[in-house]
């Protein structure tokens, strides 16, 4: 199973927080995700919106940020000592309780849950990176309000979620 | 400047790693009131985040890339933003991953993250499609 190396929360969240703001004093980019999947998505698009404002240039620092990640978590899993780097389908014995046991349904579940964040953070101009590590700290009010929202939608869809299947 | 955000996102995708942030289970077990991991992970990286970005603020300076004045734009409150943000909790809850760590969780090997990523593209879309067609 993938049992990588996992730090204390306050070690993880203050090794996260120093991140952000190396990224921001090296090159006056704030931390943020969800943008880039528009650089991805929209390349094969000929709709306005992806050609304007944040996608006016589609090959930007966010494009090869977001590739950077999935580097970054393999080899986070190699350097586990006790991980093995298989493909799983497992989410973890938590909510593998109450998906699907097909494979392939719990795959659209998750996809449906992957086109509310999508949508989503468009709606509410930022994710957990944007509006809640980097927009929390500046204390910004619209970003505290997302913030505070995010965990309520999860609370909702996850009680729902044990309520209803577990 | 753009090519050397592969290293920074190589970092970052180990550090959410390494704060348990790529383990669907913590979402879910954070959201049922059984382990706060990632709570402490968020509220420990919004602490720093916002002692360091007040100490750069008092400062002031360069960036080391570029040489930009450091801007602390404050993202806008946009209309959407209530219905945005509950619809985006929604599905973190279900997907247990977001959009920065389902990529990191796909280096792990973890497939369901996948579906993730297709679904945060996928909505991503549909908004553009109705932003297009409005304006």
């Amino acid at each position: 199973m993938n049992s990588v190396v996992v730090w204390s929360g306050w070690v993880g969240g203050i090794a996260v927080g120093l991140y952000a703001l190396f990224q921001f004093r090296l090159s006056n980019r704030q931390l943020g995700c969800s943008l880039a999947y528009g650089n991805i998505i929209g390349a094969g698009s000929k709709l306005s919106y992806f050609r304007t404002g944040h996608f006016a240039k589609l090959n930007n620092w966010r494009l090869w940020f977001i590739i950077g990640i999935p580097i970054g978590g393999f080899i986070a899993a190699a350097s586990s000592p006790n991980a093995e780097i298989v493909a799983t389908w497992s989410m973890g014995a938590v909510y593998d309780q109450v998906m699907p046991n097909s494979d392939w349904l719990k795959g659209l579940v998750v996809m449906f849950g992957g086109i509310l964040m999508g949508y989503g953070a468009r709606t509410a101009g930022g994710c957990t990176s944007g509006h809640v590590i980097a927009g929390c700290a500046l204390l910004n009010p619209a970003s505290l309000l997302a913030g505070g929202l995010f965990f309520v939608g999860g609370l909702m869809s996850v009680q729902f979620l044990f309520a209803v299947f577990l | 400047m753009k090519y050397s955000f592969i290293f920074l996102g190589i970092l970052f995708g180990f550090l959410l790693s390494r704060a348990g942030a790529t383990t669907f289970d913590n979402y879910a077990q954070l959201f049922l009131f059984q382990d706060f991991q990632l709570l402490w992970v968020i509220l420990f990286a919004i602490i720093v985040g916002a002692l360091g970005m007040l100490y750069f603020s008092r400062i002031g300076g360069l960036s080391l890339f570029g040489k930009e004045a450091l801007t602390f734009d404050k993202k806008p409150m946009k209309a959407g933003l209530v219905k945005g943000s509950l619809l985006f909790g929604i599905g973190w809850g279900i997907a247990g991953s977001c959009p920065g760590t389902a990529p990191a969780m796909l280096g792990e090997g973890k497939i369901m993250a996948v579906f993730s990523i297709i679904g945060i593209a996928i909505g991503t879309y549909i908004y553009g499609y109705r932003a297009s067609k409005i304006n």
